[in-house]
């Protein structure tokens, strides 16, 4: 909202300096922090909050103003207005689930013209442009008073007759800016004996609207001014479905003050007498089905204090109230007020809490720390994540770095990958067609962030939720690194997970894995996730030359099968440590031999693959026996037993 | 026999004192003194000896074996001095070989940082939906359908009638409905607002919400829970100022301005030159949140704030554009 100083000067001196009035409004919730001078005029820029909508406008600002600087408002001029010269009829059909409250007023003989060089400036102050005399008075009155209003050309309300109703959707009209529009279903409108003369709270109709002396028709000479409190949901849906906002609209969504209808209205009117000339033409209409009048709240000491956590002394809560304009009337237990019909956002006694601690000044308050209970009991939703970030933390070690990717994802990224999307879920209104879906695994966005990578060694991990279950996975990617380093990374987690007992199967059912270079790790029949190369198909497709490996695991899985480690005492005697080398055939699971040299076999610490040669493998075999030095005999007879086992169950053998 | 002791010793003093270090003196002890050395034979020789010569033969040997044996630990003494005072050239500048570890995302890092800071408050650490429904994103927290206060939260719809969360306070009335007061409750987590991306704006971004319901609980205590945590997150030297704003779901609502880490509040790009930057948007629980959770408003109060993770690791790192941190790109990343 704009806020030119001259204008704002009409109903409140200005006392503090520009810089720190600024503050001060800002710290009382009128945040203003930039300002712009055009000439000798300086123009304030304020954010008005959704609660606020009596300070969209001059007198609002002012009252806020004066509040800050413990000062009242100027005197408003009195406003004398002459008796009506004559009886226009017109015939305003109520509807109060549609207006609320109706006023309006006809005057007859207006001579229609420029405004006035003042009226003029203060509408481009507001970044408008003048049209004439009554169009910029219902404008000038709008921003002066905070309530919208509209002048229709009498002549032009076919059959004198106003009715509001809801629109049935499809209607063709045309606004007063000559563009255009189908109306929404609901909209509220204004029809006329024959036809739509008004988009109510939004745009007026130019079939109806103040117009200069035209070609093929005189200038308008008598008009039906009126102001309307229309429904705010109702202006707020054929906004958004017309995607038209105007500043009228705007203050309806957030409720003009309903009491100071016949202000506005009255204002207005003596604006165009002045300045357009003609006469009072009717009785000043006003429907409504309630007196719209102030309200009392109460606000007790008690709890003032209790919610502020310092002692307000009472005098001071009085004259804050006071400035404030709520009429506060001390008693015992605290204040009563009488709130003015345009703060309709003070409703409960905590609304008047805020309003002393903003004006009091929030700091001014001391900062403490809350003395009280620190709950024992675990609270819902607890979550420890003390599990995924070991897992973060061995990825680092293994040297991959974390990354975070986007939760949502396009449909194309899904099709490459060949993953279903009738499983995903898809957002109805995406901020574009590349975010249209969430994402079902990690892997497209980490292989995807491979590319970005120019160097030879990428490695990265992302630990985050997928959708629409949103559990969390585990997620690694490499690119030009071989398979067993990238395997290590794996290896390492089991391992100090304590997970022992693992499966992999052989084949993925995941169509973005390599058909035959990738698997599933199981764990007691839980799935815990796969791993393994990417199909060629989807690297050529994202132009990858380089070799990828990728995997993903479930993190609630794992940490299902986390296991405590035993304490190994340390044995004093020291093991015998001797190097095997086997040759295989081909498709040997050489993973499945080290598991079965291992199996039963408490003698064998530990057992290393070191070296692969063609196909030959050698190992490194550590025995020993925690109570005794092992002889020279009795390691032999281990090592036969695994040469058997190797030869019989792998078809292996030593070098001969 | 005389002749061979002082022999055997003059050949060892000479090779003990031209020893050029440690290990060769070692060597030399051994071959002299050791198992097979060579005085440890000329003792085994005592019983070729007549009688009348023993006592002398012995004689000679013992001061032989003691000169030698002090001689020894001279020498060792005196090599191990002059290493120590030795002069030699080593180069400490030469770069060393550093180990190829990864590391954590600037996200994950400022969020354990903001974790640890309220563990000392006794918060516990809540996990909820990013797919949420209208009501605890909204209405639960008084935001009224059809009203322009939504307009600052614009929502993804899913089609099965959800959305995606706009705001971790989603959380309040989640766990406020579940648990009796009192409880100090931290919930990180993603949310979604429908935005056009640029530097400053995304469409996905990482919020703190916080929130606490007890007895007695004051204004005064969330004025002071923001200076701790913001003194805590960057430094003692901070400074804050506190205004009034409006939400629905807080009133009195506080809005908290920090002065600007980048330039100390001289005024640069980062707090658009007004010396300050906008942080932690907080205030009293209102009381229609309370009563929808289904807490007696008569004994019990709290409030609530919400800190935006990427807004800190902006501040810390200075990192002007919001993109990069959901940019894969080692050369980002490397960096933290």
């Amino acid at each position: 909202m704009l806020i030119p100083i001259s204008w704002l000067k009409d109903f409140v001196e200005i006392k503090f300096p520009l810089k720190d009035l600024m503050w001060k409004m800002t710290e009382a919730g009128l945040t203003c922090e930039s300002y712009k001078k055009v000439g000798d005029e300086i123009i304030l820029n304020v954010e008005v909050t959704a609660n606020r909508p009596d300070w969209m406008s001059i007198i609002g600002v002012a009252r806020e103003v004066a509040a800050i600087q413990g000062l009242k408002l100027k005197k408003a001029k009195e406003i004398n207005l002459p008796k009506k010269a004559a009886n226009f009829p017109i015939d305003l059909v109520p509807n109060f689930n549609l207006f609320e409250r109706w006023t309006g007023i006809v005057i007859k003989g207006v001579k229609i013209a420029p405004s006035p060089k003042w009226i003029q400036e203060r509408i481009k102050f507001m970044g408008h442009s003048p049209i004439n005399n009554i169009i910029d008075i219902t404008n000038y009155v709008m921003y002066e008073l905070g309530i919208p209003m509209h002048a229709f050309d009498y002549d032009d309300i076919f059959g004198q007759i106003m009715t509001p109703q809801l629109a049935k959707g499809g209607e063709d009209f045309t606004s007063v800016d000559n563009l255009n529009y189908r109306l929404p279903k609901n909209a509220i409108i204004i029809k006329d004996a024959k036809r739509i003369i008004d988009l109510a709270g939004i745009k007026g109709g130019l079939n109806s609207g103040i117009r200069d002396a035209q070609s093929d028709k005189d200038a308008t000479k008598n008009i039906f001014l009126h102001v309307t409190i229309n429904n705010p949901v109702l202006v707020r849906r054929a906004s958004q479905a017309l995607g038209l906002r105007s500043e009228a609209s705007a203050i309806y969504e957030r409720g003009p003050d309903k009491g100071g209808v016949t202000d506005a209205i009255k204002r207005a009117l003596s604006l165009i007498l002045e300045t357009a000339g003609g006469e009072i033409a009717s009785e000043l209409v006003d429907l409504k089905k309630e007196r719209f009048e102030p309200w009392e709240l109460t606000l007790t000491f008690d709890k003032l204090n209790q919610i502020l956590g310092i002692k307000i002394d009472p005098k001071e809560v009085v004259r804050i109230l006071a400035i404030l304009n709520l009429a506060p009337k001390k008693s015992v237990k605290g204040v009563d007020c009488t709130i003015p019909t345009y703060r309709a956002d003070l409703k409960i006694e905590e609304d008047l809490v805020e309003e002393v601690a903003r004006i009091y000044g929030y700091n001014k308050f001391p900062r403490t720390i809350p003395i009280g209970q620190v709950a024992a009991a675990k609270i819902p939703y607890y979550f420890d994540d003390s599990f995924i970030l070991n897992l973060k933390n061995l990825m680092t070690s293994s040297g991959f770095s974390e990354v975070m990717t986007l939760s949502l994802v396009s449909s194309q990224i899904l099709d490459m990958f060949e993953i279903k999307k009738e499983n995903c879920a898809k957002i109805i209104n995406p901020v574009s067609l590349d975010y249209e879906y969430m994402r079902p695994t990690l892997i497209p966005g980490l292989i995807t962030g491979t590319k970005m990578n120019t160097e030879e060694r990428v490695k990265l991990f992302e630990t985050d939720k997928i959708y629409p279950g949103e559990s969390y996975k585990l997620s690694g990617v490499t690119k030009g690194v071989s398979f067993r380093e990238f395997k290590g990374a794996i290896d390492l987690i089991f391992e100090k997970l304590n997970i022992k007992e693992l499966e992999i199967e052989f084949d993925s059912d995941k169509p973005y894995f390599h058909p035959s270079k990738a698997g599933i790790i199981k764990m007691g029949g839980d799935i815990i996730g796969e791993f393994g190369g990417i199909s060629p198909k989807i690297l050529s497709g994202l132009e990858i030359k380089e070799d990828i490996f990728a995997f993903e695991f479930d993190i609630a899985s794992l940490q299902k099968h986390e296991r405590l480690k035993r304490f190994r005492v340390v044995p004093e005697n020291p093991p015998q440590v001797e190097d095997l080398t086997l040759i295989f055939p081909e498709k040997t699971r050489i993973g499945e031999v080290i598991r079965q040299i291992t199996n039963h076999q408490p003698l064998i610490t530990n057992i290393e693959l070191r070296d692969i040669f063609r196909d030959s493998y050698t190992f490194r075999i550590w025995y020993q026996d925690p109570k005794k030095t092992l002889t020279n005999l009795e390691v032999e007879k281990i090592r036969k037993s695994i040469l058997q086992k190797v030869k019989g169950k792998f078809g292996g053998q030593t070098k001969v | 026999m005389q002749e061979e002791i002082i022999n055997t010793k003059n050949q060892a003093i000479a090779q003990i004192t031209s020893a050029a270090d440690a290990k060769e003196l070692e060597e030399i002890r051994a071959s002299y003194l050791g198992r097979n050395g060579k005085f440890t034979l000329l003792v085994k020789k005592i019983k070729d000896i007549p009688p009348e010569k023993r006592k002398e033969f012995g004689m000679t040997l013992n001061e032989s074996k003691i000169a030698i044996e002090n001689l020894l630990s001279n020498k060792k003494h005196e090599l191990i001095k002059s290493l120590t005072e030795k002069r030699e050239w080593f180069d400490l500048s030469i770069p060393g070989k550093k180990p190829n570890v990864g590391q954590l995302h600037p996200l994950t890092q400022v969020l354990a940082d903001v974790k640890k800071v309220f563990n000392y408050l006794g918060y516990q650490i809540a996990n909820g939906p990013e797919i949420e429904t209208d009501y605890y994103n909204f209405e639960a927290l008084n935001f009224p359908k059809d009203h322009p206060s939504r307009d600052t939260q614009m929502t993804f719809y899913l089609e099965n009638g959800k959305i995606l969360r706009t705001q971790t306070s989603a959380m309040q009335g989640r766990v406020m409905e579940r648990m009796k007061p009192p409880f100090r409750v931290l919930a990180p987590g993603r949310n979604f607002r429908y935005e056009q991306v640029d530097a400053s704006h995304g469409f996905e971004f990482w919020q703190v919400e916080g929130f606490i319901v007890d007895k007695d609980v004051h204004l005064t205590d969330l004025f002071g829970t923001i200076d701790y945590v913001l003194k805590e997150l960057f430094g003692n030297e901070v400074k804050l100022r506190f205004a009034t704003t409006n939400f629905p779901f807080v009133e009195p609502g506080v809005d908290t301005y920090m002065n600007c880490t980048i330039c100390g509040g001289k005024g640069c790009s980062f707090c658009k030159n007004s010396g300050w930057s906008e942080i932690m948007p907080a205030g009293m629980i209102h009381p229609n949140v309370l009563k929808a959770a289904g807490i007696d408003v008569k004994k019990w109060n709290g409030f609530a704030f919400a800190i935006g993770l990427s807004r800190i690791v902006n501040l810390r790192y200075q990192i002007k554009d919001l993109r990069t941190l959901t940019t894969p790109d080692m050369r980002i990343l490397s960096q933290f």
